[in-house]
């Protein structure tokens, strides 16, 4: 790897980031200003959160999540089908009520859904009796924004997501694509301070995958959004994150951090993106040997045995700094 | 039109008797002289045919067709119809959405009503007899009766197919309260609101004829006057109003309620087309 560039004291104020090896690529990312961070609102903070599937707490669904996102900061929570990473999401969003624990959005308590923390689904979850521009306004509509601004800004939505010649298209006339573009641009119309996205691309062919990561990251480096983005894919974590949140099952701990310090636009094919998603998934690979391994013992020993606690919390490594 | 001159056909040539079972040309007569036109289209061909030999003292009163018995069944039957129909929707609607919203009621009426969709309508004019009297409240009462259980039935059915996915949706956008309802469920309900409308629609048509048929009040529906042909022993009537009531009922579903369903399944991309 001789584009290996050291680039120290690039990014300080990220945890693991000091002695790490800093990727910069040759094209197109030199000269791109990276979005600031940790200044203005959006910061997202879980404290504590537990939550169970059944009332009496014997099954559950994450424990212990502590989980911040700084202003301006793309947080991607990746882990296996089942971990409940949507049901953090969830939470962070208000639809769920956690058992345990506290969302905060720059200091006010999470209590319910609402617009300030808009969410895009994996589903869409557009209104088919809209077009795609009224589907857009929806949000302001609700919020009571006169007519004419309203007008102005679902315009921007629009050209921010490269639809305008498709707004008066109805849900069904949009390809799968499409769909997940107005259902971001109907979440950025509301100038949230923070987007979540619930695997908002695992339904698209990986064509229009790549096509909309790209445009996610152009969309996040013009808005500054702080995006806590869930997806079951490494590789589109390391494609968009600065901060990926690995997630475990059998309950959903966060059991690592991994600071992402590559530049944003990123290139997908670099082998540098490439050597990061290998070593992501061996992370997770040997946590769940690891995890199994466990269950295999304690089922032949045939009793109770405490949770493994040896070498659990909220580790960071930076994996960038092994390539 | 091959079973029609075959049936016609068969009269003329093996002579049935018209006064068991009619042929189309009887049928037609008995048509327009319900109009207040006299034909003979049943008669033997003959110079004169298809114009009337001699006077029928059993006929109607002549006058123009806008006041012949026919027009005015049409019309007295489509009144009752608005107006039932109407009571019944709104009867349903408010019990479909409740019975979606509130379990419990649903858990409670669902059942019974399930049941008395299953009670054919007729069987609700002894009651209506006894509680109304056999006048037009009485009617209405077994057209409500025979309808509004299926359009809540279909309507809450319906409901439940809505993805709750639009519901998060909507409050994700600041849709809270009654605004939820009035532009998310209400729009998301469209489908399956159109749906229950046009089987209650059938339903209601069916019970409004019955209940014509065997509560005979001053002004007589399309249920009346098929009673009347049977009275008259008038075979050639009987067939010719239950024609009409088909087309009648035909013509309300084809023009109105499917056009209506369709255009809101193309709005919401669920139609083939």
């Amino acid at each position: 790897m001789e584009q290996l560039v050291r680039l120290p004291q690039q990014s300080p104020q990220r945890i693991g980031a000091r002695d790490a090896a800093v990727v910069e690529f040759p094209t197109p990312a030199q000269g791109q200003v990276q979005p600031p961070r940790g200044q203005g609102r959006g910061r997202l903070e879980m404290v504590g959160i537990d939550k169970n599937f059944s009332a009496d707490g014997k099954v559950p669904a994450v424990r212990g999540i502590d989980l911040a996102c700084e202003p301006g900061e793309f947080v991607v929570v990746v882990g296996p089908s089942g971990c409940g990473k949507s049901t953090l999401l969830n939470i962070a969003a208000g639809m769920i009520k956690p058992d345990a624990g506290t969302v905060r959005l720059d200091g006010h308590r999470v209590k319910g859904p609402g617009p300030d923390r808009a969410m895009v689904f994996q589903e869409h979850g557009l209104f088919p009796w809209l077009s795609a521009s009224q589907n857009i306004a929806f949000g302001l509509k609700m919020a009571g924004v006169p007519r004419r601004e309203r007008e102005d800004r679902v315009d921007n939505a629009l050209q921010m997501v490269h639809l305008t010649h498709s707004a008066d298209k109805l849900v069904h006339e949009l390809s799968g694509g499409m769909r997940q573009r107005v259902a971001i641009a109907r979440a950025l119309v509301m100038d949230p301070s923070v987007l979540l996205m619930d695997e908002p691309f695992a339904a698209l062919d990986a064509q229009t995958r790549t096509l909309l990561h790209a445009q996610l990251q152009e969309l996040w480096i013009q808005t500054h959004k702080t995006i806590l983005f869930v997806t079951h894919s490494v590789g589109e974590a390391v494609r968009l994150a600065d901060k990926i949140v690995i997630l475990h099952s059998h309950p959903g701990r966060i059991r690592r951090t991994v600071d992402v310090a590559l530049p944003h636009p990123r290139n997908f094919d670099s082998p540098d993106i490439t050597e990061l998603v290998r070593l992501v998934r061996k992370e997770i690979e040997d946590e769940v040997n690891r995890v199994n391994a466990e269950m295999a013992a304690e089922a032949a020993e045939d009793r109770w045995k405490p949770s493994p606690a040896g070498g659990v919390g909220d580790h960071s490594v930076d994996v960038g700094g092994g390539i | 039109m091959i079973i029609l001159s075959t049936w016609e056909g068969a009269y003329r040539v093996v002579h049935w008797r018209p006064y068991v079972f009619p042929a189309p040309s009887h049928v037609l007569d008995a048509t327009l002289s319900m109009l207040n036109v006299r034909t003979a289209f049943g008669d033997p061909v003959t110079s004169h045919w298809p114009r009337v030999v001699g006077g029928d003292p059993q006929g109607p009163t002549a006058g123009p067709w806008y006041h012949s018995q026919l027009v005015e069944a049409v019309l007295t039957s489509s009144v009752r119809l608005l107006a039932g129909f109407g009571v019944s929707i709104l009867l349903g609607v408010t019990l479909g959405l409740a019975m979606w919203r509130w379990e419990e009621l649903d858990r409670f009426l669902g059942p019974l009503f399930l049941g008395m969709q299953t009670l054919p309508s007729v069987c609700w004019v002894p009651l209506a007899v006894l509680t109304f009297g056999i006048n037009e409240r009485g009617i209405l009462f077994v057209l409500v009766m025979g309808s509004f259980f299926a359009i809540a039935i279909a309507l809450r059915d319906g409901l439940r197919t809505i993805p709750p996915l639009y519901q998060r949706a909507g409050l994700m956008m600041g849709a809270r309260g009654w605004k939820l309802y009035r532009y998310v469920l209400l729009p998301a309900s469209l489908p399956a609101m159109t749906t229950s409308l046009r089987q209650g629609f059938s339903f209601a048509w069916r019970s409004l004829m019955g209940g014509e048929l065997i509560l005979f009040v001053e002004r007589h529906g399309l249920g009346a006057l098929l009673e009347t042909g049977r009275t008259s022993s008038d075979v050639a009537q009987v067939v010719a109003v239950m024609i009409l009531m088909v087309l009648v009922g035909m013509a309300a579903d084809r023009w109105g309620f499917a056009k209506l369903q369709q255009r809101v399944q193309a709005r919401f991309g669920l139609a083939a087309r």
